[in-house]
């Protein structure tokens, strides 16, 4: 008895057998297997691609400054000067003592959980980008630096604390570091707000593309198009069939754009970790941003989806 | 019906290609529109099938005046109008049966009653046997009773056919008249774009004639072939 083999008809097969349209019929016009759904998928991919990177860069940025602004928080730092009034040079031990001083009266206050004199090392180290690190501290007049950590939740009387250090130490000053977290917040501001706009401009040439693209299409298939208008589809009807076409595609192009993003920020974190540039050492994106980046293609894919039918009402409107 | 009143059709801002058109359709009847080459013939089948809109006049079809239509309201009313262009408009890239089974589709049918009626109207056009067969590796005629089968699949009130004989012979185009004959005699009101005067002599219908744009209508002539064909068919 011999064997026969069972047939299989792979409905995904249907066009390929020249002459035979066998399985299920997915679109009135011809949308399957045109050169430009592959120039649709790239394009969206590319801008998906372009979209991650930009919402990754906000994301960072945001935590960077977050990060400096919970660094700051509930600190200032008193500076003992190392010249008086007039401008004269105060003995480095004489600086001292009074340093010394103004961190007793610190801890002395109800509102201040921490006072410390930051040691001559770490001095060294903050001047080291202006001065170089072979300085020798002894050369030049080193004011004394006190880094006070007020109690979470007080809101501490700064004038009153600056009248009782200056009792110990005529010169002593209050930095709140306003004025240099208000420029770095300017700094980031202007950064995200690039990386908003940079997403925007991705938006609108995703669209303008895409309306581009069914334009195309439709004047490719213009025959096709007028017959099914003139066979009494609806413009609806027809539009529905460009909208999931460009569903479809936008959702594989954005996928596949994902996947792609993914891989280059992985190799940049890699790279940025290696060469020591990397100014939020332990930023990690979290479940919402990475839901946010992981379900990026749904609103390309809508958006696209939505151009698409826009385009093509426009476009059979222009049809009796 | 189907009134045409002063009726005219300008391309742009040329001359009038049609002008005061005035004519009757009454439900269920039969006419041949002819005309030399340029007369209108193409732009009247195309304002009948509403697929240009008229530059003047009033057109009623159905009892409905089209200027007054939506957009939606026409794509419906385009529905009750079966079709076969001259170069039969079939599309390439899907079968005989999903090309007859599309203006069932476009209306919404169920796809049980799709399935049944589209089978059954191929086999009665002698082309069961090719349901799964895509338009262009098909003969002339057997694209041509696709293109039949599509215009006829949601028994349209009107059925209007463009040069429907032109590259057939004169065997074929009088069978295809008798085909076209049955419809109408089953209700569907029937026009026929042709320059064929054997056909128009042979079945005896009224003609609209279209000169220079201008149409007068032409009772029919007696015919004792009709009869004889009645017998053939």
């Amino acid at each position: 008895m011999k064997f026969k083999m069972p047939s299989f008809n792979n409905p995904l097969n249907r066009d390929k057998t020249l002459g035979v349209a066998k399985g299920k019929r997915r679109y009135d016009l011809p949308l399957t297997g045109s050169t430009s759904n592959g120039f649709l998928r790239l394009l969206i991919g590319l801008m998906a691609v372009l979209g991650m990177l930009a919402l990754c860069a906000s994301f960072a940025l945001s935590a960077m400054t977050q990060r400096w602004v919970d660094g700051l928080e509930n600190k200032v730092t008193v500076e003992i000067p190392a010249a008086d009034s007039g401008g004269d040079t105060i003995a480095p031990g004489i600086v001292r003592s009074m340093t010394d001083d103004a961190a007793k009266v610190l801890m002395g206050h109800p509102d201040v959980s921490e006072a410390k004199i930051m040691e001559d090392d770490e001095i060294k180290e903050l001047l080291a980008p202006w001065l170089g690190h072979d300085m020798v501290m002894d050369s030049i007049p080193i004011p004394g630096l006190i880094s006070v950590t007020f109690e979470s939740g007080k809101t501490p009387d700064l004038e009153d604390i600056l009248i009782q250090i200056r009792d110990v130490a005529p010169q002593a000053r209050i930095d709140t570091h306003e004025s240099w977290l208000s420029d770095v917040m300017r700094f980031t501001g202007a950064l995200q707000f690039a990386a908003i706009l940079l997403t925007l401009i991705i938006g609108a040439t995703t669209l303008v593309a895409v309306a581009g693209g069914v334009r195309s299409k439709l004047s490719e298939n213009k025959e096709e198009l007028e017959l099914l208008h003139l066979m009494g589809a609806s413009d609806s009807y027809i539009a529905r069939q460009l909208q999931r076409h460009t569903l479809i595609l936008s959702l594989q192009g954005g996928a596949a754009g994902v996947i792609a993003g993914g891989v280059l920020l992985f190799i940049i974190s890699m790279v940025a970790g290696k060469i020591g540039v990397n100014l939020v050492p332990d930023f990690r994106l979290d479940g919402v941003q990475k839901a946010m980046l992981f379900l990026m293609p749904i609103p390309i894919a809508l958006l696209a989806m939505a151009t698409a039918r826009f385009t093509v009402l426009r476009v059979l409107g222009k049809m009796p | 019906m189907i009134k045409y009143e002063h009726v005219g059709l300008r391309y742009g801002i040329g001359p009038e290609v049609l002008s005061d058109i005035n004519f009757t359709l009454e439900p269920g009847s039969f006419h041949f529109l002819s005309g030399s080459s340029g007369a209108g013939k193409t732009s009247l089948m195309s304002l009948l099938y509403l697929g240009r809109m008229p530059t003047r006049g009033l057109i009623r079809m159905f009892g409905q005046n089209i200027g007054e239509m939506d957009r939606d309201q026409l794509a419906a009313m385009r529905q009750r109008v079966g079709v076969v262009f001259q170069d039969f408009r079939l599309l390439n890239h899907m079968s005989a049966f999903d090309n007859v089974a599309l203006p069932l589709r476009i209306q919404g049918r169920a796809e049980k009653e799709i399935q049944n009626n589209v089978g059954e109207l191929l086999d009665w056009v002698g082309l069961g046997e090719h349901k799964h067969v895509l338009p262009n590796t098909m003969s002339g005629g057997q694209q041509q009773r696709v293109a039949i089968a599509r215009a006829v699949i949601t028994r349209p009130r009107l059925l209007l056919a463009d040069e429907p004989t032109g590259n057939l012979d004169d065997e074929i185009g009088f069978r295809l008249m008798a085909l076209f004959d049955q419809l109408n005699r089953m209700g569907t009101t029937v026009v026929i774009a042709t320059h064929n005067q054997a056909i128009m002599d042979k079945f005896s219908h009224k003609r609209l004639v279209l000169d220079k744009g201008h149409l007068r209508v032409e009772e029919p002539k007696a015919s004792a072939m009709r009869k004889r064909l009645e017998g053939v068919f």
